[in-house]
């Protein structure tokens, strides 16, 4: 059933969720298409700081002042997926006095506030920081959770008329007549994915116009039109510690450099990054030396980080951009700001544009101003409403007292479960009882896991990161089979078994980088806790050959009788061979 | 002034536990000292001995150099493994080389398997034969074990009668629908069907499973209802839930319970739930908390009490205090701070794995803590691991290497000590997780260690 | 400080006892002795981990990053097993810490149901160092969310100042023992404090043990070579006395010097009811008396397995007082100093007892978290006249004053019934344990008589 729409946004990152919502509350009729999950992209491979602009402050004065306002903006409108941390960029013995000077004066200049604190007060703040640390600029830098922030714009727009379609890759560009009329889509099969089409089947989507918001991966679907788009996709490795060495963003204060933050994130803090010019998105080295990097480095911050335990690591792929022509050598010089290709200007194909470059925090800023865009060129005239209009969760702050009194948490489990679900919370845990803790790391209950799973259906790392279930130190040892248990209900066990493979197989991955010390250790305790006693890898039911149940042990009194005798054994059960059978069967227990 | 023995046994699992009666029973005066509690309890107490032989070599070429983002997972890099083995023994010479049963040869683990018979008595079944069970466990489906709980012997697979699985609402670990259905996958020869029902909703969501037991231990009343009661009418009605292939109803032959079944009590509590239900009662083994696990470590060191071997948990031995021409003659043991002489003529390493602390790890490798004694790693730790989870991991098999007489090794694959012996964890060589091993491992290395550690005591 | 001896031989400093120190509880505030300003930089070690949530409160995140889930912990737990409503000791330690944030003050109320038995620490494969995190969450809940007026909050108070009420009693050892006791003042305490009216409260001795001590004239051997000193605890000292005098015996017998400092509460009953503030006001007093001793070169030793744990662990891991780390390395369990530094068992069997004896052995918790569980079983099997049969692992249920809680009162007889069936199964009909309070919950539940090792020492080695 091919469908013809207003816009059909490609990419299910912050920008193409903002772009998608910004569409349809301004009336047009809309459809986001994703390959994998929400956030699948960069948007869900990022430190999740929510920028103060001070880390633009002085080379990119632009991008710090857009910072800075949208920054404040999503206080406001996604209370729910921002932590008010605050931030310091600290300053140690070796770093350029002469630096610190220009950070707080191009901070200043931005209209940042800023305050400058010693390092006593910054270790009265933060007492994790190194003795030696001299000073600090104190700024309001933040934590945002990325995958909240996705997925409440998407469910924004889903309540303005969109079609959010994920596990879809586009498959084809469609050219008419020298004009793009639309997309084709692949519905994906296999195991735990959300399917809203007959799974192996594609589909056209027609548009009046494309929105091309797949970041770095927008070359390729720019190829799929012909037309060149040269993003120049640069990869930096982001390091997951088990607990919050620091409750502050600390930044190293000098001019460049790998490993320069800390970002306390949730129940973690997140170790960040380098920034390596990569071939191909979608497959680069993930190496050790980068790691090694982030702990060595960052430790002459926060001491504690080199003797922590560090949970696994991740990549993330940054889209940059920059014009024809520009020919900045090394990735870390290029701008972070963003740039909207009309290609009916640029390459004389109306129909599309692309959105590249930009950064997380100003996402809202970037969908308002291409959706003014696309308003233009369809000839809507509507008004953007996005900086006011609360995201869903973000109406009002849950109240944990209620959440524990009414629901029987217990008070760490009601904060986490408000802080996640916002104003939400009350309706999510009111479905469910019992409503036993799912994962223990991070306080996920039964009523969270089964509304994620109703919005994001068997796929079991969408449901982790709605929730964050499976994300604490066991990484999915002591849960992933309790979460896939979760699906029971709805779906048959081949899904389920599928599912829980998948989810174990997506931690492990994660793991490989941090594979020694307490991490090792849990490792193997997982090892043993799924191949020992749960036979994951060995269970007959996944294996190809069949099993001979004869050939084997069938009990002591039963002696070498085995399966054969064991049916008459059943029979004499059911005629009442025994003494309570007849109470039994008569419910007179 | 040393605390002395003949013989000092480290550590505090199965295999701590049989080297040490072992050495008891050739006349040493053993000494065991553990750090914390055994870890016996976080097992399900199944006593497996050798279950797959799985696939040492990828069915396709694994990756060179740094893993990349693009290569998605692939399961299929590794062939299935061979199994599940009915015959444990006949398998041990497909296994690596150096495998602590090549080493030990297939008597050693038949004799370790006869000394935890003596050992359980009639708490465990399946000595009767060398066939190994197939026992359904929480993960869903079947595995292959040479021992198992007399609790659990109704839940046998190769056994044709119906059965039903029970499962609580507010229990997370398995669903009872899933967990049949995967049974039916496994095609197991009988009608199964699963239940979730309601009784573990008198108490609150994150009771612990002990306090379950308990209550079903002194038949509490629940809402005015003793508890064994309480639970058999919430599984009443769902006894014949099982459909057989003729799209008939059966009455089920057994039903098989999450492993909590009363702790001190379990036998009387499985017969009264047995009698009311009309059906056989089994339980399931778990992962942690695990009560089988706990009720095999009561019962071991109540033997270890019986053999009259000392011993002290709450100690990590912290190194080696003297030594003399290749034998150690006192190990440094922490006494809350306070380090102080244990001097043996033989020493027993159990210490155990990754998991039980016995193996310690950090960037830079891997290391036997206690001792100092040599374990075989890649150097780098890029190297410890494959991609896929349940392929031919590195990291399993981690563990200092011994000879066949127990020692263990140095570098060079010579005894590190004349009177250093290792059994258990520690010893590598063996993924006892994919093979379905770990208890065997530990009863053949341990019953050989104690042995031959009494022997050099003793001579 | 100024530190005076009174009629008791007590010391009590100018603060006196009562509770008017509004000091931070624990010692975040505090300059940390291992991380001063000259520390060299980049050395973890050389940083107070802790030291990080605002008002002193320390910082026991970093706790968790040890915790692999095991839940080992969980099934060592002696509430958790009767206790529906307590989630456990992985959930009050790792599990609620992780989950904390610098601004998040709130504790679950479940950590008062903890009753700092410690089996926890002892059954953690990774020592994850769970009893610290539950004292300083227990501090923290008691501190900043307990209602300071509420019956319960006086209730615990007062238990755990039983040093104090102990002082007054033994004033009037028999009118308090009885007045304690008596029908209709029992029925009050019930109904006004919540102290439920099945528990006998423990007999007054009429000498308490520092007054027989004087009275002997303190030491009888001299030895600058074998010094120990005796940290009696207030229940040698008020209520069973003939414990302190089995230990001065036994402990001249081998040879050597006995000194008995001044010293107050080891500080256990405060810990699990949270009164951190207390529990370091007399911590502050024994540290220093203790290392005065230790400079003088004595060993501490103590017959309470109780207060031999406060001050090896808790003293170090709450507080950081100068020297507690001193009084930490040098405290030993009376039993477990004579078992390394003497040939007790050949000692033992030259001699033998007259009478047959058996007796039911209970391990405390806090015996066996110092790994002292089997101690009397292995010192005294081959002891002719001796047997000694171990009740099993199970908790005795009164963790000090948990039992002595109405509200806990039945949880922690539900606790005991496995030690009471054990005991009366046992051959013997006569308990022995270390501990005072477990000795109190052996007779509450069995009416045994009960002994404590040393007494059994003496009357084989001595008498």
């Amino acid at each position: 059933m091919d469908q013809q729409v207003d816009v059909v946004v490609v990419g299910g990152g912050s920008t193409g969720c903002g772009v998608v919502r910004d569409l349809a509350r301004r009336g047009l009729d809309a459809v986001l298409v994703e390959k994998g999950n929400l956030t699948h992209g960069t948007t869900g491979r990022m430190h999740g700081l929510l920028h103060s602009g001070g880390r633009y402050a002085v080379s990119d004065q632009k991008s710090a002042r857009e910072c800075i306002e949208e920054n404040m903006v999503l206080r406001d409108i996604a209370g729910h997926c921002v932590e008010e941390t605050g931030g310091l960029f600290v300053k140690r013995p070796e770093d350029s006095e002469e630096y610190f000077q220009e950070k707080l004066e191009g901070c200043r200049a931005c209209d940042i506030p800023v305050e400058v604190i010693d390092g006593e007060e910054a270790r009265r703040r933060e007492p994790y920081l190194a003795h030696d640390v001299e000073k600090a600029i104190a700024l309001p830098d933040g934590a945002v959770d990325p995958f909240r922030l996705c997925v409440a714009n998407a469910a924004d727009a889903r309540e303005h008329g969109a079609r959010i379609e994920t596990h879809a890759p586009v498959t084809d560009v469609l050219v008419e007549d020298g004009e793009i009329v639309g997309v084709e889509i692949e519905h994906e099969t296999g195991p735990g994915k959300r399917v809203h089409g007959e799974p192996g089947t594609t589909e056209e989507i027609r548009a009046r116009h494309v929105v091309n918001a797949t970041g770095a991966w927008a070359g390729n679907v720019g190829a799929m039109a012909g037309v060149d788009v040269e993003v120049r996709p640069s990869k930096g490795v982001m390091t997951v510690m088990n607990t919050r060495q620091v409750d502050t963003v600390i930044n190293r204060c000098r001019p460049k450099g790998d490993a320069d933050i800390i970002v306390p994130h949730e129940t973690a803090c997140i170790l960040g990054t380098t920034d390596e010019e990569v071939d191909d998105p979608e497959d680069y080295p993930e190496e050790e030396w980068e790691v090694d990097l982030m702990i060595e480095t960052l430790s002459e911050l926060v001491p504690a980080l080199e003797d922590a335990r560090t949970l696994r690591s991740f990549w993330g792929v940054r889209p940059l951009y920059e014009p024809p022509g520009t020919g900045t050598e090394d990735p870390t010089d290029i701008t972070r700001d963003y740039f909207l290709l009309d290609h009916g200007d640029r390459d004389d194909l109306p129909g599309m544009t692309t959105i590249v470059g930009g950064k997380l925090t100003t996402y809202r800023m970037m969908a308002e101003s291409i959706s003014d865009h696309v308003c233009d060129a369809l000839g809507h005239d509507a008004s953007c409403d996005t900086a006011e209009a609360p995201l869903p969760g973000s109406e009002s702050e849950a109240r944990m007292e209620e959440l524990m009194d009414e629901f029987g948490l217990r008070s760490p489990v009601a904060r986490r479960s408000g802080q996640r679900l916002g104003s939400r919370a009350d309706d999510v845990l009111d479905e469910y009882d019992p409503n036993p803790v799912v994962c223990e790391c991070e306080g996920v209950t039964r009523a969270e896991v089964q509304d994620a799973i109703g919005e994001a259906g068997s796929d079991l790392n969408a449901v982790r990161l709605r929730t964050r279930a499976s994300m604490g130190n066991c990484q999915g040892g002591f849960c992933s089979h309790r979460i896939a248990a979760e699906l029971a209900q709805e779906y048959p066990e081949p899904v389920v078994r599928d599912a829980e493979d998948e989810l174990y197989q997506e931690r492990w991955k994660g793991q490989r980088h941090a594979l020694w010390g307490r991490q090792l250790s849990q490792a193997m305790l997982n090892h043993l806790l799924h191949a020992t006693t749960m036979n994951r890898d060995g269970d007959p039911a996944s294996l190809d050959s069949e099993v001979d149940f004869g050939a084997f042990d069938a009990g002591s009194e039963s002696g070498t009788a085995g399966a054969n005798e064991g049916g008459d054994a059943g029979t004499a059960a059911a005629d009442g061979g025994r003494a309570g059978d007849d109470a039994a069967t008569d419910g007179g227990i | 002034m040393a605390i002395d023995s003949d013989v000092l046994v480290v550590g505090g699992g199965l295999a701590a536990i049989t080297s040490a009666v072992a050495a008891a029973r050739e006349g040493a005066d053993v000494r065991l000292v553990s750090h914390k509690s055994s870890t016996l309890r976080q097992a399900s107490g199944l006593v497996d001995a050798l279950g797959y032989v799985p696939a040492t070599e990828p069915a396709q070429p694994l990756r060179e150099g740094p893993p990349t983002a693009g290569r998605e997972l692939d399961r299929d890099d590794w062939p299935d493994p061979e199994g599940p083995l009915a015959d444990p023994f006949e398998a041990i010479d497909r296994l690596p080389e150096t495998h602590p049963y090549r080493v030990l040869g297939a008597d050693a683990l038949r004799e370790g398997l006869a000394l935890f018979d003596d050992l359980a008595g009639d708490a465990y079944r399946g000595g009767h034969t060398e066939t190994n069970a197939l026992l359904p466990t929480f993960g869903g489906s079947v595995k292959p074990t040479a021992r198992y709980p007399a609790a659990a012997e109704a839940g046998i697979a190769s056994d044709g009668r119906p059965a039903l699985i029970v499962g609580f609402r507010s229990l997370t670990e398995y669903d009872a629908r899933a967990f049949a259905g995967r049974l039916e996958a496994a095609g197991v020869p009988f009608d199964v069907a699963g239940a979730e029902v309601e009784f573990a909703e008198a108490f609150r969501a994150d009771t612990k499973v002990t306090r379950l037991a308990k209550a079903l231990d002194h038949d509490e009343e629940i809402d005015g209802v003793p508890a064994r009661e309480a639970l058999a009418k919430a599984v009443a009605p769902h006894l014949h839930d099982v459909v057989d292939e003729a799209g008939g109803v059966d009455r089920v032959g057994r039903v098989g319970f999450p492993a909590f079944l009363g702790d001190q009590e379990g036998d009387a509590v499985r017969a009264e739930l047995s009698d009311r239900l009309g059906a056989d009662v089994f339980e399931i083994p778990m992962g942690p908390p695990s009560l089988p696990g706990l009720r095999l470590e009561d019962r071991l060191y109540d033997a270890l009490d019986a053999e009259g071997v000392r011993f002290e948990t709450g100690f990590p031995v912290v190194g080696i205090e003297a030594e003399t021409d290749g034998s150690i003659e006192t190990v440094s043991v922490d006494r809350k701070g306070r380090e102080t002489p244990y001097g043996a003529d033989a020493f027993v390493l159990a210490t155990g794995g990754l998991v039980g602390k016995g193996l310690d790890s950090d960037r830079e490798g891997v290391r036997e803590p206690a001792f100092g004694l040599h374990v075989e790693q890649p150097e780098d730790r890029y190297e410890w691991f494959v991609d896929d989870a349940f392929g031919d991991q590195p990291y399993a098999r981690f563990g200092v290497r011994i000879g066949e007489d127990g020692r263990a090794l140095d570098a060079d694959g010579e005894a590190a000590y004349d009177n250093v012996f290792a059994a258990g964890g520690v010893v590598g060589g063996a993924d006892v997780a994919r093979e379905k091993s770990a208890s065997g491992v530990s009863l053949a290395t341990g019953i050989v260690a104690g042995r031959q550690a009494a022997t050099e005591a003793t001579q | 400080m100024t530190r005076h001896t009174d009629d008791n031989g007590e010391a009590t400093d100018a603060n006196g006892t009562s509770g008017g120190d509004d000091r931070a509880a624990t010692d975040g505030g505090v300059e940390s002795a291992t991380g001063g300003t000259d520390a060299p930089e980049l050395d973890p070690d050389a940083y107070d981990p802790v030291d990080v949530f605002p008002g002193g409160d320390l910082d026991l995140r970093e706790g968790a990053d040890s915790c692999y889930k095991c839940t080992s912990c969980d099934t060592s737990c002696p509430v958790a097993e009767v206790d529906e409503e307590f989630p456990g000791p992985k959930f009050q330690g790792p599990e609620q810490w992780r989950l904390k944030r610098k601004e998040d003050h709130d504790i679950d109320e479940s950590i008062t149901s903890c009753s700092n038995c410690m089996r926890c620490d002892d059954a953690c494969p990774s020592s994850v160092p769970l009893s610290q995190m539950h004292n300083e969450a227990r501090g923290q809940f008691v501190e900043e969310q307990m209602e300071k007026l509420s019956v319960e909050y006086v209730r615990n108070r007062i238990l755990a100042n039983y040093h104090t009420s102990a002082q007054l009693a033994s004033v009037f050892p028999r009118t308090a023992s009885f007045t304690m006791n008596f029908g209709p003042v029992r029925w009050v305490m019930e109904k006004t404090m919540g102290i439920p009216k099945e528990r006998d409260f423990p007999e007054f001795a009429t000498e308490t043990f520092r007054e027989w001590w004087k009275g002997r004239g303190g030491a009888q051997v001299e030895n600058p070579d074998k010094r120990v000193a005796y940290f009696h605890g207030c229940y040698s000292n008020f209520n069973t006395p003939e414990v302190g005098k089995a230990m001065v015996r036994v402990y001249e017998h081998f040879g050597y010097e006995v000194m008995v400092p001044p010293q107050k509460c080891s500080g256990t009953p405060m810990f699990a009811n949270g009164m951190l503030t207390d529990a370091r006001r007399h911590a502050e007093t024994n540290v220093e008396s203790l290392v005065e001793a230790i400079g003088d070169g004595a060993d501490v030793i103590a017959s309470c397995t109780s207060c031999s744990l406060s001050l090896r662990q808790e003293y170090p891991e709450l507080f950081d007082i100068h020297g507690i780390e001193d009084v930490s390395e040098h405290t030993y369990e009376a039993l477990e100093y004579l078992r390394i530094n003497e040939d007790l068992e050949g000692e033992l069997a030259e001699n033998e007892l007259a009478d047959e004896q058996s007796y039911a052995y209970h391990a405390p918790c806090h015996a066996r978290n110092q790994g002292l569980s089997r101690q009397a079983v292995e010192t005294f099997r081959d002891v002719d006249g001796v047997t000694m049969e171990d009740v099993g692992d199970s908790c005795s249920g009164i963790s000090g004053t948990y039992g002595w809680k109405e509200e806990k009162y039945e949880k922690s007889m539900k606790i005991g019934a496995e030690m009471f069936e054990h005991m009366e199964d046992a051959e013997g009909d006569v308990g022995m344990t270390e501990c005072p309070t477990c000795a109190m919950q052996m007779e509450h539940g069995t009416g045994y008589e009960i002994k404590h090792p040393l007494q059994l020492l003496e009357d084989a080695v001595v008498a």
